[in-house]
């Protein structure tokens, strides 16, 4: 209880400051809907080959968006060393995690909900049912992302060039996610329901709640001295 | 209560911050903790509050070693203008800071407290828009609300105004009566020393000097004369 309260608490001071600054979803948005616009003007998909470009296109620009706005995740604690008032506090480090994911998550999905179907409208795409079922995909995918991508935020947090460092050290863990992803909404589009992609999304699932575990309990060593 | 510090080092790379210090300090202490440049006694503090880790020895603070959740909660960092979210208002961050710390936030405690610290009047406005020295204020006033047994303070003076440093020496005198230990790192060492009960010399890491006070203070003036500027002399 007292570690929902405590990331409770931290994720509104999250939500409030991001309502305040307007950065880190601002940016992520005009960022994804830029790529959206670039991939639009650079590819043609024939009809059979849209199972197969559409998720792929469609994660890269959630990869993107979703790195800058991990490489602001902490900014707010790094002014005025706020990181170090967190720490000197009794505060459970598993609630900084959480809170941290759950902003990060809130603001990507915030984003893709508004990517998406831009992405279905401008490759002028069928099949609009299945946005639904796409999504739900979407959303382990993203959990995943955001999961990890936390993590290696609190370890790069100290780095020189963490802004550089960030996705060197996240995209190649990302894979199983990714592939997981893109794998399962290829099912998706080709078939029309979630059929073959049951295995795919249970390692996604699986990928979900281990990092979810892992970070609560081993969250103190890494965003520690 | 008390603290003891035990064979205490800390190494940056190949520099030693800190080399073999041990202290024991007790309920009701406070320490000046003084010394020049890059002595080490910023790192002192950040270790004191758990911030950083020892890279030998220990500290125990009332039997609990220091970075565990207990000595957690009674721990404060006086830091003057840091450790405040720019974009919250002054309430904002007070209520913030006390629930982190488990205790009411009800908004009469946030007043009584704010108008202590004379800063009532201003407080929605947001932290990023006050001086130095309102900051320092705020921080008084949070920690003020937060009663840690342990309170430490890096150069808590340089900031502050008249009326401020006023605010400041009432508040400490108030944690050592109250029994708690207080350690002031400071350069402003005339004003660290008519509050302190101890003192701590620290040179290049180690601890060269710790007495309790005297009145007068031949030991003090001998070892602290050193670093005064050249032709300056020390009279405690």
């Amino acid at each position: 209880m007292d570690l929902l309260n405590q990331t409770l608490l931290l994720l509104w001071k999250d939500l409030l400051l991001e309502l305040r600054r307007r950065e880190s979803l601002l940016t992520m948005f005009f960022f994804g809907t830029l790529l959206l616009f670039v991939f639009h003007f650079s590819f043609d998909f024939a009809p059979d080959k849209v199972a197969e470009m559409a998720p792929a296109l469609l994660w890269l620009a959630f990869l993107f968006t979703g790195t800058l706005g991990l490489t602001q995740l902490f900014q707010v604690e790094r002014e005025n060393h706020c990181l170090d008032a967190l720490l000197l506090s009794p505060l459970d480090r598993g609630a900084l995690f959480l809170a941290k994911t759950f902003f990060n998550l809130l603001l990507m999905l915030l984003v893709e909900l508004v990517v998406m179907p831009l992405f279905w409208i401008l490759f002028n795409l069928q099949g609009w049912n299945l946005l639904p079922q796409l999504f739900l995909v979407t959303l382990l995918g993203t959990v995943g992302f955001c999961v990890l991508g936390t993590m290696m935020s609190a370890v790069t947090l100290r780095a020189r060039a963490r802004e550089l460092l960030l996705p060197l050290v996240l995209f190649p863990l990302m894979i199983p996610v990714i592939l997981a992803t893109i794998r399962c909404m290829e099912t998706i589009m080709r078939a029309g329901d979630l059929g073959d992609a049951w295995s795919w999304l249970r390692l996604l699932l699986g990928f979900d709640v281990i990092f979810v575990t892992v970070g609560i309990l081993i969250f103190d060593r890494v965003i520690e001295d | 209560m008390r603290l003891i510090i035990d064979r205490l080092s800390k190494a940056y790379g190949f520099l030693w911050a800190l080399r073999d210090l041990s202290v024991a300090l007790e309920s009701g202490d406070l320490v000046a903790l003084l010394g020049p440049n890059g002595a080490g006694k910023t790192t002192l503090l950040k270790i004191l509050a758990g911030l950083i880790a020892p890279t030998t020895g220990s500290i125990c603070f009332d039997g609990n070693p220091q970075k565990t959740s207990v000595p957690r909660a009674r721990t404060g960092l006086l830091m003057p203008a840091d450790h405040l979210y720019d974009n919250l208002t002054i309430r904002e961050n007070l209520r913030f800071f006390l629930s982190l710390y488990r205790q009411s936030s009800d908004s009469h405690i946030i007043d009584s407290a704010l108008k202590d610290v004379a800063l009532f009047e201003r407080s929605a406005e947001f932290v990023g828009n006050l001086s130095s020295g309102m900051r320092c204020r705020l921080s008084i006033a949070k920690w003020r609300l937060l009663q840690p047994d342990l309170l430490l303070l890096d150069e808590p003076y340089g900031v502050l105004d008249g009326s401020g440093i006023d605010l400041l020496e009432e508040f400490l005198q108030q944690q050592i009566q109250n029994g708690g230990i207080v350690v002031i790192a400071s350069h402003h060492v005339s004003r660290a020393l008519k509050l302190c009960s101890r003192a701590l010399i620290l040179k290049k890491g180690r601890l060269t000097f710790n007495e309790a006070k005297q009145q007068p203070w031949p030991s003090f003036d001998h070892a602290f004369g050193e670093f005064l500027p050249h032709g300056e002399r020390w009279i405690s």
